[in-house]
């Protein structure tokens, strides 16, 4: 059995790094690659070029806040976003299974078209195929995008004290999927945050020098970039509990359906690691950006040289929080 | 939550409690609670939690997964089921494994969902894996039944129903002088009611407190177990959950369960084969009962991982002692109940 890939080989966490380093670093591996970043930095010529891709394959293809086509911009928009790079042309690949409606694909890619535009973004490549019924399961896509770095922004080494920003309330992603796939009978706002992260890069053009990495955390949820944050630098991570921005309706959903938010997909929320004696200032600067009102300080680097995370509450009681580690299936008790 | 008063108890534990003193948090739910809210850390070492036998998933037997992957040998089978039970292999595999086999699998968050897919799939047999304690049996019971009111004949229940009095009883017969106290689940006495956990006091003399599950609760308990250890003389019982739990508990609940299910015996995972400490169904709803339709037989078996769960569950050894830890027995592919819950003693002491 411990042969043959699992459903947690491709949920972001533990499993999905061993598949990484097991199989396709040992394969592809070349110094840009194993940078290990969201998004390829490339130099060509004098411009530094930043290059990414991500496949959508989420169930539902329709859900509140959002549907596959804007999920896959926005991944791959966001992927670029996060090594300082302004979005700027991405191709579009899509599997289609046979008999699926021609406007839901119609649709779908409206959603893609306008979710570009209002990013800045042209799709000027891509590729259809059609395969059997049963082969997909409806549709999937996939982008690739390719964003110009802006001012020459490098991602910078971690050091003690460095402080972790969280852009918003976490977790909205995942809960509003979670919801649809159990179908269950809620009432309650939730909806995903999916939205393409441009617009706070252009508001902190002033600051770039003091963000050390900026990291968007998909699949995993925080917990899992923030093991991989941590594992990075070489430093331990200490998490405020009660500074972790989460709706009450999201936590309570996650509560019920005995999943832990802080492993729940967000996808328009970005993790920055910033200098301590900036981090008030771009704080202040990130909650003015529309969307971004609930922008929190959440944890900061220790000087302690075990990567843990670890998360701490309002009487002091504390927690490790580990990367995910197999399928994320609901706990009975 | 009131952060002061919770920092505030944690002192006065701390500052009382100068002696090595082991309390069993008997339910899962507690032990996760723990976990969550990093209560562990708080203590001072002479106060040490020990997860008890009460998580469902942990104490599933081998041969109840077994007989689930059996099950899914039919070809025209929907298996349903709870959360991580999946995860949890039988005497090779999971649940979860039989997924790549193109099984049919699907986790669901109430036995009714399972009703609604059988009406759903005429064409197919729907087998519900019901694991639990009293506060999952009487929803378990009210489903079969109504299954037997709709007249559903393709649904199947398989079920792995466990007792909390029994198990408690059999680890203080063995162990009386290792735990000082037990923290008794809130949820189960709501049911049951709060008489259900009174022999911990009168029979074994040990402290033993009913508990909710917020943080306030459990330090609660905490508070209560040490005060009564280092005052002899004060009150042993207590039921801290008075806002859920009446003496004798939910009487429709309770009818409910006894209507369909009846007392057995059975085998905990790395504990061993427990007299009465199981409910199986009644003759009378015998056809819903999936070890006959499918006519298997759970048999005990033989401790075949060779864990020290008992004595680790108890805390009478450290994870470290057992063989299988580390090498045998670890998070990703667990035998015992210490390392199948995520607070479990030998997750715990992987983990750090």
């Amino acid at each position: 059995m411990d042969n043959a890939i699992k459903l947690c080989h491709g949920n972001g966490g533990k499993d999905t790094m061993q598949l990484i380093t097991d199989v396709f670093y040992k394969h592809f591996l070349n110094p840009i690659l194993s940078q290990g970043l969201d998004a390829a930095v490339l130099e060509i010529g004098k411009e530094r070029i930043a290059f990414t891709t991500d496949t959508f394959v989420v169930k539902p293809i329709f859900f509140p806040g959002g549907d596959i086509g804007k999920l896959s911009v926005c991944g791959t928009i966001n992927d670029l976003v996060t090594v300082g790079a302004k979005p700027l042309y991405m191709s579009c690949g899509i599997i289609i299974e046979e008999g699926f409606d021609l406007e839901l694909l119609k649709k779908i890619t409206a959603s893609m078209a306008e979710t570009a535009s209002l990013a800045g973004v042209k799709i000027v490549t891509g590729d259809t195929k059609v395969v059997e019924k049963g082969a997909v399961d409806q549709i999937f896509i996939n982008t690739s995008g390719i964003g110009q770095i802006q001012d020459n922004y490098q991602v910078k080494k971690i050091h003690p004290g460095d402080q972790i920003i969280v852009t918003g309330t976490i977790a909205e992603h995942g809960t509003t999927i979670a919801i649809e796939q159990y179908k269950l009978k809620v009432k309650g706002n939730f909806r995903s945050d999916c939205t393409p992260l441009y617009e706070i890069l252009k508001h902190l053009e002033d600051y770039m020098d003091h963000i050390k990495l900026m990291r968007d955390p998909t699949r995993g949820g925080i917990a899992t970039t923030l093991n991989e944050l941590a594992v990075h630098s070489g430093y331990g991570i200490r998490l405020l509990e009660k500074n972790i921005p989460i709706r009450k309706e999201v936590a309570a959903i996650n509560e019920l359906l005995g999943l832990d938010p802080l492993y729940i997909a967000c996808e328009g929320r970005m993790l920055l690691v910033v200098d301590k004696d900036k981090s008030r200032e771009i704080l202040h600067c990130i909650q003015q950006v529309s969307n971004c009102r609930d922008a929190q300080i959440i944890g900061g680097f220790l000087t302690d040289r075990d990567p843990y995370v670890y998360i701490e509450n309002s009487f002091g009681g504390r927690k490790i929080i580990k990367s995910l580690e197999g399928e994320m299936i609901p706990r009975i008790c | 939550m009131d952060e002061n008063l919770i920092s505030r108890m944690i002192e006065e534990i701390n500052g009382l409690n100068k002696q090595e003193t082991k309390i069993m948090e008997v339910c899962g739910t507690h032990t996760y609670a723990i976990g969550k809210y990093g209560i562990r850390s708080l203590l001072n070492p002479e106060t040490q939690l020990l997860s008890g036998p009460g998580c469902p998933v942990c104490v599933t037997s081998e041969s109840t997964i077994d007989a689930a992957i059996k099950i899914l040998e039919n070809d025209n089978v929907i298996l349903t089921t709870f959360g991580d039970l999946v995860r949890v292999r039988g005497a090779y595999e999971s649940i979860l494994d039989q997924r790549i086999k193109s099984k049919t699998v699907k986790i669901l968050y109430t036995p009714f969902e399972a009703l609604e897919i059988a009406q759903n799939n005429k064409d197919k047999l729907v087998v519900f894996l019901a694991v639990g304690f009293e506060t999952t049996a009487p929803v378990i019971a009210s489903a079969i039944q109504l299954a037997q009111k709709k007249n559903i004949l393709n649904i199947y229940f398989l079920c792995s129903l466990k007792l909390m009095p029994p198990v408690l009883k059999f680890i203080l017969d063995q162990n009386r002088q290792h735990i000082h106290g037990m923290i008794c689940p809130g949820h189960v006495a709501a049911v049951m009611g709060e008489e259900y956990f009174q022999f911990i006091e009168q029979e074994y003399d040990i402290p033993a407190v009913i508990a909710g599950f917020e943080a306030m609760d459990i330090i609660g308990a905490i508070y209560t177990v040490v005060q009564s250890r280092n005052n002899p003389g004060t009150k042993k019982f207590e039921n801290l959950y008075r806002r859920s739990v009446r003496i004798h508990g939910n009487r429709i609940a309770k009818e409910t369960m006894n209507e369909v299910f009846e007392v057995s015996s059975a085998e905990w995972r790395g504990i061993g084969y427990i007299q009465d400490s199981a409910l199986t169904m009644k003759a009378s709803y015998a056809q819903f009962d999936a070890l006959k339709r499918f006519n298997i037989q759970l048999l005990p078996q033989p401790n075949r991982s060779q864990c020290m769960c008992k004595e680790i569950l108890l805390g009478i050894k450290k994870p470290t002692a057992c063989n299988m830890f580390g090498t045998g027995c670890i998070p990703e592919h667990p035998l015992g109940p210490c390392m199948i819950s995520s607070e479990g003693a030998c997750a715990s002491y992987y983990r750090y």
